[in-house]
């Protein structure tokens, strides 16, 4: 790779100026609206193309919950020219791999593939784009797959089922309420009108950013993004999602009784959407509370007190306002109310003492080197600047991603850690588990 | 909410085009005189550089009562050494944004840690302190096997997790190496003195390797490595044990773990299969993309695409110092979990019985080369566990300079007889993850006799 990014001296440098990454990123807007972004690195001879379509759990509604996640896998499942399967055998055929993921806001395919087959990829893209297949047996087949990798992520695996619920509670209005992979009876309903109506309003070229980071050339890609993609017409994109969650008047709590040998218990606190600038102070909170074993929480929770096997805390990126959230797993004869205790002493000690300026230093250390590590590999690098495109509204943003790390003090976290880590503002869900011994 | 992402081999998962061989960058290898072998691999580009350092042992060298000793060992490398309390330690590695993990495998342990370039001297001194100079502390060590304890118990209730650790016990046996899987009484039988005599014997330098890649300086690599990993006692080079390939199954074995809340059953079928140093390596690795190493494996391909019974079936063939297993994996709803099976054993028996196409060959070599370099020779870390392997299995770096040709020298014909010896139909061991009182009955059909456990009881299989 030969990638340029300069030394982190204190970690204080500017990510624009000192790296190439900025002069390397080039962009360029189809007249269909789709944007595309191309970052050319030819340390390796393989490509990285990523698209990212503003369409996820947050577009559905009741009845229908899933559906996004659901067509991320339809669009497997062949279009008009690359029938059943023939995305992947090509794909395999020429050497590439890819994936996709579905969040709330979100769905995103990512393609992985020698440079020599950057053709045969913008043609087999642009076949789904454009003409998607519907084949009620593939459907049905599909429906099946899904349901599996819901029983293996949510209802055979206590986190994922914890996380469910606790977010279930935590929003009662906005469409963040429903799990992105969607309710049963909702995998088990959904009809071939639904997948239809979800295509026409979600994959619309200006609804869309293609990010591509490797072995290739910007004219080339603009080349082939013209002949094969700016013909798909411009539609609309996904209506405004209207509902906003009310503010959170009191503590929620809710249990889940399973049959397990330990607890588990995730707190969640309400907080702004990624453009929000608390959301930066919020990044630095987690990192000062669980990243490496000297942070607080690990420090205290589990090495000193050995009250959790693990804890993890932090935001994701969201389109309209989210939740912190704190998971942790108390050990064995360990009182969960125990670590709930500790976790909002900690807190409360954000809000009343300063953080020193040498551990605020350390942390954003951390920040930038972990940033820094999502770099190294064309994967890493699509991911980032297409997230910051979509949920920044500017992939630029990135590069100035250290600025706005560096910027934070020790106010900033105290103001930060007042306004949203209340009683009345979060929501504990606990995993109790069911003690009777099972019949053999 | 990925779409399934299968594993390849153990251990590779190759390449490119068919076009251009690539190559390893260039790097140096030294004995020092304490036996220490140090790579060094110069780098430029991000300001970061990576240390890999590998132990020669592993698993493989653990006292069987003692199972789980390597890893305890290496997981408090870093909780206090002879120059940092626990505390301070990770104060500065954190205050520097490095990072630092310690782990084990059936041969070696590992600690895998990078900095920012201008902290090399710093780096390099913390991975050395924690490589060779631990206190063990008491009291962490106390709270290390506790908290593995309750690893134990959070893994059990996990299935999609607890199923590998149930296959390795039963599947081995407690007479391999591989099969000593640590249990509560393996943990409950560690005390310190056992980590101290064990890091005494195995972290010296006749067991050490030492990779340095990244942006440094050479020379002054080369000088910090000889201060600090060349002063380590030379101690005696472990003996590695002699292969003991697991023996085919005289008749099918079967063991049902039940967790009664379950609502899919998670499955195992396995047979012996090779070592990493196997000259059929190549082959093996493109017969198992076939059957069920990517997306449209014919595993894949028949269980989740053209069914829809599971959310992923994929194969795998362990690439160990010893021989290990080659077992197809999956899951799949209580009520459709003899369908899945039987279907899996369909595939084994097709792919025995016809073998693959000429077609098929050459797909599985372009995924081979096409996805190899991404996975393997994109950042310098990736490289550096590259040479780490080369070195403990004794390969030459023609593993990668020559992996596309050796990929296409492999004929129809040996990668069919690789299929005759290897994907065999009889006699196979099983092993069940699920609601036993929806399955127990169907697992007999697999095997006459069925070992039971259930998820709550301490151990594994044994």
């Amino acid at each position: 790779m030969r990638f340029l990014i300069g030394a982190l001296v204190v970690c204080s440098i500017l990510l624009a100026q000192d790296t190439r990454l900025a002069q390397d990123t080039k962009t360029q807007t189809l007249s269909n609206g789709m944007k595309v972004i191309v970052q050319e690195d030819h340390g390796i001879p393989n490509v990285a193309m990523y698209f990212f379509y503003r369409i996820g759990s947050r577009n559905e509604r009741p009845g229908a919950t899933g559906l996004s996640h659901f067509f991320e896998h339809m669009m497997f499942n062949g279009a008009k020219k690359y029938g059943p399967g023939q995305f992947d055998k090509r794909m395999d055929d020429s050497g590439g791999n890819n994936n996709a993921y579905t969040s709330n806001d979100v769905t995103v395919y990512t393609d992985w593939f020698p440079s020599t087959a950057l053709e045969l990829m913008f043609d087999m893209e642009a076949d789904r784009i454009r003409d998607l297949a519907f084949d009620p047996k593939i459907i049905e087949s599909e429906r099946g797959v899904v349901y599996s990798e819901r029983r293996s992520s949510v209802d055979n695996s206590n986190g994922g089922m914890l996380q469910e619920l606790a977010r279930a509670t935590a929003f009662i209005a906005h469409p963040y309420h429903w799990p992105v992979v969607g309710w049963p009876s909702d995998i088990e309903s959904w009809t071939m009108d639904d997948l239809k109506a979800h295509f026409a309003m979600g994959y619309a070229p200006n609804n869309c950013v293609m990010v591509m980071v490797g072995d290739v050339h910007f004219d080339q890609v603009m080349q082939l993004a013209r002949r094969y993609l700016e013909p798909i017409p411009r539609h609309d994109p996904p209506p405004p999602v209207r509902t906003k969650e009310p503010p959170q008047q009191g503590e929620r709590r809710v249990t889940l009784s399973k049959p397990a040998q330990l607890p588990l218990q995730i707190v969640l606190y309400h907080v702004p959407e990624a453009t929000n600038p608390d959301v930066p102070v919020l990044d630095v909170i987690g990192t000062l509370l669980t990243q490496g074993q000297s942070s607080r929480l690990y420090t205290r929770m589990v090495d000193k007190e050995q009250l959790v096997l693990g804890v993890f805390g932090g935001v994701q990126d969201a389109l309209d306002p989210t939740v912190f959230s704190f998971n942790m797993q108390p050990r064995s004869g360990v009182d969960p109310a125990t670590s709930e205790k500790v976790l909002y002493e900690e807190l409360a000690r954000l809000e009343s003492e300063p953080v020193p300026e040498a551990e605020l230093r350390k942390a954003k250390n951390q920040m930038l080197a972990n940033l820094y590590r999502q770099l190294k590999t064309i994967q890493g690098r699509a991911n980032l600047l297409g997230s910051y495109e979509v949920f920044q509204g500017d992939y630029a943003k990135l590069f100035a991603r250290d600025k706005t790390i560096e910027a934070v003090t020790p106010a900033d976290i105290q103001r930060v850690a007042r306004q949203y880590f209340s009683a009345k503002n979060r929501t504990v869900a606990t995993l109790v588990p069911e003690k009777a011994e099972v019949k053999q | 909410m990925k779409r399934q992402v299968l594993l390849a081999m153990a251990l590779c998962a190759p390449t490119t085009l068919a076009t251009a061989q690539v190559k390893l960058p260039p790097y140096t290898r030294e004995a020092l005189p304490n036996g220490t072998v140090i790579y060094l691999l110069p780098r430029t580009g991000l300001p970061l550089v990576s240390f890999r350092v590998l132990v020669k042992g592993g698993a493989e060298s653990e006292p069987a009562s003692l199972a789980g000793l390597s890893a305890v060992t290496a997981e408090l490398l870093r909780r206090g050494t002879a120059g940092h309390t626990a505390a301070q330690f990770s104060e500065d590695l954190d205050g520097l944004g490095g990072t630092f993990f310690a782990g084990t495998d059936e041969q070696s342990t590992s600690i895998t840690a990078e900095f920012l370039k201008k902290d090399f001297d710093r780096g390099i001194a913390l991975v050395s302190e924690a490589a060779l100079h631990p206190a063990f502390p008491e009291d962490e060590v106390r709270k290390a096997l506790s908290r593995r304890l309750d690893g134990l118990r959070s893994m059990k209730d996990n299935p999609g997790g607890a199923i590998n650790s149930y296959y390795r016990s039963f599947f081995f046996g407690s007479t391999h190496p591989y099969g000593h899987v640590p249990d509560e009484a393996s943990l409950d039988h560690i005390r310190r003195d056992d980590i101290l005599a064990y890091h005494k014997r195995m972290y010296v330098g006749r067991n050490l390797i030492v990779i340095v890649a990244g942006d440094f300086d050479p020379a002054a690599a080369k000088a910090r490595a000889a201060e600090t990993f060349g002063a380590a006692p030379a101690g005696t080079a472990y003996a590695w044990m002699a292969d003991q390939a697991p023996t085919r199954n005289t008749s099918p074995k079967v063991l049902l773990i039940d967790k009664p809340d379950a609502t899919q059953t998670y499955f195992i079928i396995a047979q012996p299969g090779v070592r990493r140093a196997t000259p059929d390596r190549v082959a093996l690795m493109l017969v198992n993309t076939l059957f069920g190493g990517r997306f449209t494996s014919l595993l894949n391909e028949e269980l989740r695409v053209k069914t829809g019974l599971t959310y992923g079936a994929s194969s795998r063939v362990e690439m160990a110092r010893l021989t290990g297993g080659l077992y197809i994996s999956t899951y799949t709803k209580t009520e459709t979990t003899e369908k899945a099976i039987d279907m899996a054993l369909d595939i084994l028996k097709r792919l025995q019985e016809k073998g693959i196409t000429a077609e098929q060959l050459a797909s599985a070599k372009a995924y081979t080369k096409g996805t190899y370099p991404p996975e393997r020779l994109q950042t310098v870390d990736e490289i550096a566990q590259v040479l780490g392997e080369m070195e403990l299995f004794g390969l030459g770096r023609d593993e990668v300079d020559q992996l596309f040709a050796r990929v296409d020298a492999v004929t129809l014909d040996q990668a069919n007889d690789a299929i005759k010896r290897y994907y065999r139909t009889g006699n196979l061991t099983f092993v069940l993850l699920g609601n036993a009182s929806k399955i127990r009955d169907l697992a007999k059909k697999y095997g006459p006799q069925v070992v039971e456990r259930t998820a709550r009881q301490p151990g594994w299989a044994m």
